[in-house]
């Protein structure tokens, strides 16, 4: 379906390039002919994830492979590219492998991150309310109370992505003392056993294949071989960057395949079509500018500067206006043809305003960079 | 007389109106002086240009017309950065040249227009946020015809994409101007939670809440010029100084030996309490809320609010981001102030011009009008750069320096009275800069 090869990036190794390869062509062939079935009918592609991971697809970003962060977003634009949902899959994916290796636990290093990292085995990440929380947008949901041997946590998160009985995901949870004071916040790995209740989340506008449930966990016992970090902040400072960067790999994605989109109908629309505005040149030069800086933030995604921080955040939000913008005109040069439920143009409008409202979502992105930018002072 | 009749004259250069009613006392200029009579040797009190560089001050100032409230919402036009002196003076400059040139400033702050050398001599005149705000942010931007973002803060910058990202969204530019100054260079030992900096209004307005309430003891880190001028302000407003600084003697980076003591000498007798040789190691909050300033020495300076004056800096993360040449401020070219990036031109505090900063406030009007008729392509001889007269608004001890001082040159003094000391420097047989440290500096004597 793919009607150009836009440049994607700099992939310097042979296998590296092998790699994408690999990953393209997955995604251009099973994953383009599912999308459908995954964006209306719900369907979780876990066999295509699997050949995704086998492929190499969740692994690059880590330690042990080099952190090639680079590679591992260009992957993600490649799965996006042709299915936004999957790519958000990836990326719950890549982040949950993140925390496992950064965690420095030895019990969540080894065979379980193998499994993890080649596609064996599945989980995602429920962090979207602690950062919000930690960013002072809201309130944190789970809390944790010490027990021997590790804590017992409850609460209930809405919506948690890329899990399922048997699966898993990073999260957070407040520890308060006996008398009620807050401490800190552990992070752990929250194994999806029967002592964790999912339950059905409402129907969304979009990304319905994507395995999203609410969780609610009654004392649910966190173990020291399921902790990542303890206490969490220091680690959230210290991935952070990361984790918001990694998302970008969506972004670029669907916008690229917003301007396959609008390429694929200009032999027969491009006679009216050129009296639109946002025409595929003008996204292309946008698209190549941003994956240019994504893939020059993406050689330190560990700098905890401020200035760094802030680069990353303009390029997420950047990333999601890009999306939007790019994805509302492919509907509007393909038409008709574009809004019929089948189609790629309508279902990446849909995908296009998940990345900007995933957590960190454009006002969110925005908040922090003001909140970044202001000058200290004397209280 | 009567009140009517008295005239007002602005400073091209900075904006200072001379009120005739009200003279120029600091100056020596009586209230109720004509324009006409002031001695022709009399300079801006704020940037030290001459008498012939002030104007009749018309109140029908610039104005868009009233007509002319066209929708700039998907227009593009010049979006300025920053709304400063400099910014405001592109805005007043483009509007004055072309009458429906969609022009959006985009702003960290409130928009306020005020003149920032005044926030060094504030205190002592009882000056308040009310009597420094010459004119608001939204006023202007409604008399101007401008858009205004206030608290927006500008993240990032795409010049071949014409794209400038801020934290109110994208907005896109036939012309970017960059006007966004300098920030203070705070030094590791001084906590930003500790030290007031005074590089804006907003920073100026803290630090006088505080003060206000009674009189207060201030340490002030750094003697450069605007720490003399604070510490000369706050003593002579009654509040109890103490100044320091890494060298022996104030403002040593720029004065020869002699007049670094005679400035000393001034502000010691004005009461400033000055220490010299002193390395900063930390600073904390006390916990009677009292601040304190500690030195490598083991001297532990307990003080109500602590200043620190060290210095500026042009924050690079925007221009090295966008690609744009940096060299200690945005490169620009000395005669039009063009970046290095097509259609992206910057001026005042944050540029950089054959090689240095030039933080002062006189060459921005002449550095706007050469960018807004480049902006304009419309004809224009180009900005000269000359190096501004350097006036320490110390009032206790006034140093006025004219020139370039060579690192390599001499100084010799040309003239030593216990109240006036004037010095030359010679360079390869020729003068290149002279000064004066005394009451009477910046006046000649008839």
């Amino acid at each position: 379906m793919n009607t150009v090869d836009v440049a994607p990036s700099v992939v310097c190794a042979s296998a590296d390039r092998e790699v994408l390869r690999l990953v393209t062509d997955i995604s251009n062939t099973s994953l383009a002919d599912a999308a459908y079935r995954i964006d209306h009918a719900g369907h979780y592609p876990l066999d295509i994830m699997g050949a995704l991971g086998q492929a190499g697809a969740f692994s690059a970003h880590l330690d042990r492979k080099g952190a090639k962060f680079g590679l591992a977003i260009d992957a993600m634009r490649a799965i996006s590219r042709n299915c936004g949902s999957t790519g958000f899959l990836t990326w719950c994916h890549d982040v949950c492998g993140l925390y496992m290796e950064q965690s420095g636990n030895p019990a969540l290093m080894g065979q379980v991150l193998d499994d993890h990292a080649s596609g064996k085995t599945f989980g995602g990440t429920a962090l979207s309310n602690p950062m919000k929380s930690f960013a002072g947008i809201e309130k944190m949901l789970l809390r944790a109370k010490k027990v021997p041997g590790g804590y017992l946590v409850s609460g209930a998160l809405p919506w948690v992505s890329h899990i399922a009985p048997g699966q898993y995901c990073g999260a957070i949870a407040g520890v308060f003392g006996d008398d009620g004071t807050a401490t800190h916040e552990i992070m752990f790995l929250l194994r999806c056993t029967d002592d964790v209740v999912l339950r059905q989340c409402p129907e969304f506008s979009g990304m319905e294949g994507t395995s999203t449930w609410g969780v609610k966990l009654d004392d649910y016992f966190v173990g020291e071989e399921n902790l990542i970090a303890d206490p969490a902040k220091p680690f959230i400072a210290r991935i952070r960057a990361a984790f918001i960067l990694l998302q970008t790999g969506m972004a670029v994605g669907v916008a690229q395949g917003s301007i396959d989109s609008i390429l694929e109908v200009e032999p027969l629309l491009g006679h009216v079509n050129q009296f639109l505005h946002e025409r595929p040149d003008a996204l292309q030069a946008e698209f190549e500018d941003l994956a240019k800086r994504i893939q020059k933030l993406a050689v330190d995604p560990y700098d905890t500067s401020k200035d760094y921080l802030i680069e990353v955040l303009d390029a997420r939000a950047q990333g999601a206006e890009f999306v939007l913008k790019a994805s509302q005109s492919a509907l509007l040069h393909q038409g008709a043809r574009g809004y019929m439920m089948n189609t790629a143009p309508q279902r990446r409008i849909r995908e296009a305003h998940f990345v900007a409202i995933v957590t960190p979502a454009i006002k969110h992105l925005r908040w922090e960079m003001a909140r970044l930018s202001k000058q200290e002072m004397p209280a | 007389m009567t009140q009517a009749q008295w005239k007002q004259y602005i400073c091209r250069a900075c904006g200072l109106i001379y009120d005739e009613q009200a003279g120029d006392v600091d100056s020596g200029i009586a209230p109720g002086t004509r324009f006409e009579d002031i001695p022709d040797d009399w300079v801006c009190p704020l940037c030290g240009v001459i008498k012939s560089d002030f104007e009749p001050y018309d109140h029908t100032a610039v104005q868009a017309p009233v007509a002319s409230h066209f929708n700039v919402s998907r227009a593009t036009g010049v979006v300025i950065v920053g709304a400063g002196h400099a910014g405001w003076a592109v805005a007043e400059a483009l509007r004055a040249l072309d009458s429906s040139l969609p022009i959006t400033i985009v702003t960290a702050c409130n928009g306020d227009r005020y003149l920032k050398p005044e926030l060094s001599i504030a205190m002592s005149r009882g000056l308040t946020r009310e009597t420094l705000v010459r004119e608001s942010g939204s006023e202007a931007s409604e008399r101007l015809s401008v858009r205004l973002l206030s608290d927006t803060f500008v993240v990032g910058l795409t010049p071949g994409l014409h794209q400038l990202r801020t934290t109110r969204g994208t907005l896109h530019y036939t012309s970017l101007v960059m006007a966004m100054g300098a920030q203070p260079a705070l030094p590791a030992a001084l906590s930003p939670q500790v030290c007031w900096r005074i590089n804006d209004l907003a920073g100026w307005v803290g630090l006088h809440r505080m003060m206000q309430k009674s009189a207060q003891r201030i340490a002030i880190v750094g003697a450069g010029m605007v720490g003399c001028e604070l510490a000369d302000d706050f003593v002579r407003a009654g509040h109890q100084v103490t100044l320091l600084d890494t060298q022996a003697y104030p403002l040593s980076a720029l004065l020869p030996l002699e007049a670094s003591q005679k400035l000393l000498q001034g502000l010691q007798s004005a009461g400033v309490v000055f220490k010299g040789s002193t390395q900063i190691t930390g600073t904390q909050v006390n916990h009677d809320h009292s601040k304190s300033v500690m030195t490598q020495d083991g001297l532990n300076i307990v003080a109500d609010e602590v200043v620190a004056a060290t210095g500026l800096v042009t924050d690079p993360r925007l221009a090295k981001a966008a690609g744009l040449t940096f060299d200690r401020g945005i490169v620009v070219d000395s005669l039009t102030l063009q970046t290095s990036a097509q259609d992206v031109f910057a001026l005042g505090d944050c540029v950089s011009i054959n090689g240095a900063p030039c933080r002062f406030i006189e060459p921005i009007s002449k550095q706007a009008q050469a960018i807004a008729h480049a902006i304009l392509h419309l004809d224009y001889a180009g900005y000269v750069h000359t190096q501004p007269v350097i006036r320490l608004k110390t009032k206790s001890i006034p140093v006025v320096m004219h020139g370039l001082p060579h690192s390599a040159g001499q100084w010799e003094v040309t003239e030593d009275q216990s109240d006036r000391l004037t010095m030359r420097q010679m360079y390869q047989g020729q003068q290149v800069s002279s000064l004066e440290v005394g009451k009477l500096a910046g006046r000649r004597r008839t």
